[in-house]
């Protein structure tokens, strides 16, 4: 037993929105017990690294626990935002389903007992 | 309970949701919001232009296509931020249709005094430093350029026009949840409440609300947060959502319509026989739009704690909110200003392969070299199909493309290299890497925008309401048909191509075709 590797959409869906010059990124896990699946894998950190060349201020984490989600807020997301923003997704409105490509490893001993689906 | 329909979600939304929603369902409140943050700079450019201007004409585009009477036979009441920068000539544009149809005793509100750029220099001038929410940068740097400051105004000032008699409620930049508050304050009797106790228009509406209730922001919070689901349509009934491959036909998606109890729980539906879904997933995804901490959503209302939030099915399409918690407003308005900051265009071309990215690059490096005595300009490039939407940490995920569209976009102070950049464009057909195609009309520089939010005491703003009736007209209109019939028949020689122009006659066809579907029956 090791760990899984698998998209961030095989435990969570979401979607992206804006507010000046920052991105939201809602996740929502798909069933409530993954919801500490989604806390683990989705970090501030990770979120930086992932969108470095795109998001240029701090990253911030919310827990919504009562629906299992987490709202990611990227500050300095937009060129300077969306009024003025170079970039033809000048709202972040693509965000959120791009991040849900993004590869996440699970606990598989885990992920089995909770029943993730496992890729095979 | 209270019915409010939810009819879209910004300025160019599908236009006849509203009539889908008056015609299919018994609404108590329809409401509309029409304004993103540049709007307001968008539209007080176009009044500072035309003294007619500066709201949004898309709700002519429905509401003479049936909608104004449907309001009328319906007793509907319609409460819309639709008033931009001119909720005046709005008004009136709303009252000589409503004229038209003999809705002889129809009362329009406005409400207005959101604008506070006149007061900025007073602000400033006070030796009041005035910091941008985010980046701190200060306000008076860039007074010059400054378009447009709106205030975001809260839910009083509507409530007071409904209670007042108001059938439309016509607003300028009103926060967009407000709009559902302000019919909730009237529809539980919070607004009588308030001018029995003599409270003014301004003041915090949780002091409005009756003596028994034990937990009044709650209720703020709950009926922000149902507001905040609908006012960007079909967002919450299965448009944009993660489960898009199942959500039974978009084409015809239902717009949402939120009963709202008094307690400050909701349940979010949408209109019976209609496309899309509501469920918990819809939701939850719309619920985290464009908020920032979940234990603080600002609103002029209230403050939201959405993060213990429950959200339960309770029945097909419909899902029950509840346990959303508020704490009282803060003494700040959040006000939206824009001012100017240079020239932006945009341009594209298509490239085949093989090798697509190879002459992308190339046909890129071309046009920058062309253009590199420009000092001012900033060009941006993206390529399409290429992984344009994937950030640096996920460019392993790109594959190689058959074809690639390469979009470039470009900034500068100066209007003269916006418009050699966008001449650019064109020759790289002919003067490219082989194959380059997909020119159309060259772009035209647009002047830019830039958002500069900041916070004013609320005692400043001073929301105004003004109600408008033609009693005037009364008499020569009292024997004019109101009924539907009459109405329909007018609808048929619009669509006829009488004497509207094309878009209102495309309009009108489909409203007449939504007319004849047949109703599903609960």
């Amino acid at each position: 037993m090791g760990v899984i590797r698998t998209q961030l959409s095989t435990i969570a869906h979401g979607r992206s929105g804006d507010k000046g010059d920052l991105v939201n990124i809602g996740l929502i896990a798909h069933r409530m017990e993954w919801f500490p699946f989604l806390e683990k894998c989705v970090t501030a950190e990770w979120l930086k690294e992932i969108f470095a060349d795109m998001v240029t201020g701090e990253v911030e984490i919310h827990s919504v626990p009562g629906i299992g989600g987490l709202n990611c807020i990227m500050q300095g997301a937009l060129q300077g935002g969306g009024t003025i923003a170079l970039r033809k997704d000048a709202q972040g409105k693509m965000m959120g389903q791009v991040i849900l490509q993004a590869e996440i490893e699970l606990d598989e001993a885990e992920a089995k007992k909770l029943g993730v689906p496992i890729p095979s | 309970m209270t019915r409010i329909g939810g009819a879209g979600g910004f300025w160019g939304d599908q236009v006849f949701a509203p009539i889908d929603l008056l015609v299919g369902a018994d609404l108590d409140y329809l409401t509309m919001d029409y304004l993103a943050e540049v709007t307001m700079s968008i539209l007080a450019k176009q009044m500072a232009r035309d003294p007619q201007k500066g709201w949004a004409t898309d709700l002519l585009d429905w509401l003479r296509a049936g909608g104004i009477s449907l309001l009328h036979e319906k007793k509907t009441r319609l409460v819309t931020n639709a008033g931009g920068a001119n909720p005046h000539a709005c008004a009136e544009a709303v009252l000589a249709l409503a004229c038209e149809i003999g809705w002889v005793d129809c009362r329009i509100a406005m409400v207005s005094g959101d604008d506070v750029l006149p007061l900025i220099d007073d602000v400033l001038g006070g030796g009041k430093a005035v910091e941008h929410m985010d980046s701190g940068d200060s306000l008076f740097n860039v007074r010059s350029d400054i378009v447009s400051a709106n205030a975001y105004l809260g839910a009083g000032a509507i409530a007071h026009a409904l209670e007042k008699g108001a059938d439309i409620v016509i607003t300028g930049r009103v926060a967009d949840a407000s709009l559902i508050v302000g019919s909730m304050l009237h529809s539980e009797g919070w607004a009588t409440r308030s001018l029995d106790k003599g409270k003014a228009v301004f003041s915090l509406v949780e002091e409005w609300a009756p003596d028994d209730l034990k937990n009044p922001l709650d209720v703020l919070a709950g009926w922000t947060l149902a507001g905040h689901l609908i006012e960007c349509g079909a967002q919450v009934t299965g448009g944009n959502s993660s489960d898009w491959e199942v959500i039974p036909n978009l084409a015809d998606v239902g717009y949402p319509i939120a009963e709202i109890s008094r307690n400050g729980d909701s349940i979010i539906t949408k209109l019976e026989g209609t496309g899309g879904s509501v469920s918990r997933r819809t939701v939850a995804e719309q619920m985290l739009y464009e908020i920032g901490d979940p234990t603080s959503y600002m609103t002029p209302d209230v403050i939201v704690d959405l993060s213990k939030t429950k959200l339960k099915k309770a029945g097909k399409n419909r899902i029950k909110v509840s346990g959303t918690k508020g704490r009282a407003a803060p003494p700040t308005l959040k006000v939206s200003s824009n001012y100017r900051d240079g020239w932006f265009t945009a341009g594209d071309l298509v490239i085949p392969g093989p090798d697509a990215r190879g002459r992308a690059e190339k046909t890129d490096l071309i046009l920058r070299e062309r253009l590199s005595d420009l000092e001012g300009i900033e060009i941006f490039t993206e390529f399409f199909g290429a992984g344009a939407s994937l950030p640096i940490g996920l460019q392993h995920l790109a594959t190689d493309p058959s074809e690639i569209i390469i979009r470039w976009a470009a900034k500068s102070q100066m209007r003269s290299e916006i418009i050699e950049f966008s001449r650019s464009i064109a020759p790289l057909v002919l003067t490219g890497p082989a194959g380059v195609a997909g020119y159309s009309a060259r772009g035209r520089p647009r002047e830019q925008l830039r958002f500069f939010p900041f916070l004013l005491q609320r005692e400043l703003v001073e929301p105004r309401i003004q109600i408008t009736m033609m009693q005037t007209l009364r008499l020569r209109l009292k024997e004019m048909d109101s009924r539907i019939d009459g109405v329909l028949t007018r609808i048929q020689k619009m669509a006829d191509g009488e004497p509207e122009g094309l878009w209102r006659r495309r309009v009108a066809r489909r409203v007449l075709r939504r007319l004849e579907r047949p109703q599903v029956k609960n």
